[in-house]
């Protein structure tokens, strides 16, 4: 199986070359177009039980999609938005996503979900995070384009701009600065995130998105 | 007449280049800027064709498009014209040769005046299922042809079948044939996973296809936006 993120940053989106007996776990309406010899298989995300934890808590879909080869094929996956696509190598590793970032899985991923903390809760994030786990590429999106950031000692995102981290990472929510200039710069809540590891962040936000459409809207 | 798509591939733009006496017929609203040496006529139908035009026009309405059509005319030598579509997205050009191709409502941005452009009408039941509009613009004769699409394009060579999801069609040559069919190997499935219907190419032929989905962009974004106030 060959994987090429192409049209990237703007419009990220994965071309799979596959041969006979090649799979691949994709989101719930991931698929753009694909070869006929491709048959494919809903099911739920992760067992039932996981599934609706997820939907309930990650913000994930209940089902996914499993693409299976029968020849020489091409599939195309895409996310919604326009943005950015990565990719991490997983080697009995784990990852948290945030939700919506999930986009595609080689087998051997594993998805799950895990307690995130009242801090993330606060944060607009949820009581829960979804994490993927095991041996195999994940491959995740985002909104705008990604960044990628080796931190080792404490580091502050705000949390709208959060697309994946690694378990390493410790997460706290704080205010931006004071009390008053949190409020008034519009900066709200912000994590405060330390490592050793890495987090990945996008440049733009969907709510941010939302945000600044609704002002614009119905005037 | 000589073409340059600048900007791609987020934000796509096409510089056309031409000479006195050449035209352009293009979507209304399309045009961004050009040089003053232009004249433009806007009509419901081609180029000096007579007769049939505001009927032209309306099913060029079911088709997403607009009602009128404007026709840019180059009056010397070195004029240009910069076209761009509403949404971000890609420009690609088409060369027709005695040729058909089917584009989707709201793709088509320009085209040689001597290509037929008309509303076809792919049937009722392709248009529900497909969740695309009942009418598609046909674009058949000779001349360079110009789309645009919500995200990226590309261009697939069918020889057999070929798979794409509603809404990221973008044109199709006319030698293909589609059907619309379930995604998956079950209908359950095929609605549970989200897939719901796609189309079949069957034939030989380009199917030019966008990498995102406006519709899919729109329920992502839209549970986020304010209804409108009365």
């Amino acid at each position: 199986m060959e994987v090429i993120t192409r049209d990237r940053p703007a419009f990220a989106n994965v071309q799979v070359k596959m041969q006979a007996g090649d799979k691949i776990i994709a989101e719930s309406d991931a698929m753009a177009s694909m070869s006929t010899s491709i048959v494919m298989n809903t099911r739920w995300n992760g067992g039932f039980v996981g599934a609706v934890l997820r939907k309930l808590f990650g913000g994930e879909t209940l089902f996914v999609n499993e693409f299976v080869a029968s020849e020489d094929s091409e599939l195309i996956i895409t996310q919604p938005f326009p943005g950015d696509i990565e990719c991490m190598d997983l080697n009995g590793t784990s990852l948290f996503l945030q939700p919506g970032a999930y986009l595609a899985s080689e087998p051997g991923v594993k998805m799950g979900v895990s307690w995130a903390g009242f801090a993330s809760w606060i944060g607009g994030e949820g009581l829960f995070r979804l994490k993927v786990s095991g041996t195999g590429k994940v491959w995740f999106g985002a909104y705008g384009g990604i960044f990628v950031k080796e931190i080792t000692g404490p580091y502050v995102v705000d949390t709208g701009h959060l697309v994946a981290y690694e378990p390493t990472i410790q997460m706290k929510v704080g205010m931006a600065g004071g009390l008053f200039s949190s409020f008034f710069s519009k900066e709200g809540l912000v994590s405060r995130v330390s490592g050793p590891g890495r987090i990945y962040l996008q440049s733009r936000s969907i709510d941010g998105l939302a945000t600044w459409t609704n002002r614009h809207l119905w005037r | 007449m000589q073409y340059e798509i600048l900007a791609r591939p987020a934000s796509s733009v096409v510089k056309v280049s031409m000479n006195q006496g050449e035209h352009l017929t293009c979507e209304v609203g399309a045009m961004v800027a050009m040089s003053t040496r232009m004249t433009v006529e806007t009509t419901t139908q081609k180029k000096g064709a007579s007769g049939g035009g505001i009927m032209k026009g309306l099913k060029r309405l079911f088709a997403g498009e607009s009602l009128f059509i404007n026709h840019f005319t180059a009056q010397s030598d070195g004029q240009y014209i910069i076209l761009g579509p509403t949404m971000m997205g890609d420009v690609v050009h088409h060369r027709l040769d005695n040729a058909t191709l089917i584009v989707q409502g709201g793709s088509w941005l320009a085209s040689d005046p001597d290509i037929e452009i008309d509303a076809s009408f792919q049937g009722l039941g392709k248009a529900f299922f497909s969740g695309e509009g009942a009418f598609w613009v046909k674009c058949s004769g000779s001349g360079d042809l110009f789309m645009n699409s919500f995200g990226a394009i590309y261009p697939v060579e069918v020889d057999g079948d070929y798979i794409v999801d509603t809404g990221h069609i973008v044109a199709f040559e006319d030698t293909l044939n589609f059907n619309v069919q379930k995604a998956g190997a079950s209908w359950i499935g095929s609605f549970l996973g989200g897939e719901g219907l796609v189309c079949r190419f069957q034939g030989k032929g380009i199917v030019y296809c966008q990498s995102h989905n406006p519709s899919s962009f729109g329920s992502s974004l839209g549970p986020s936006l304010k209804p409108r106030q009365s």
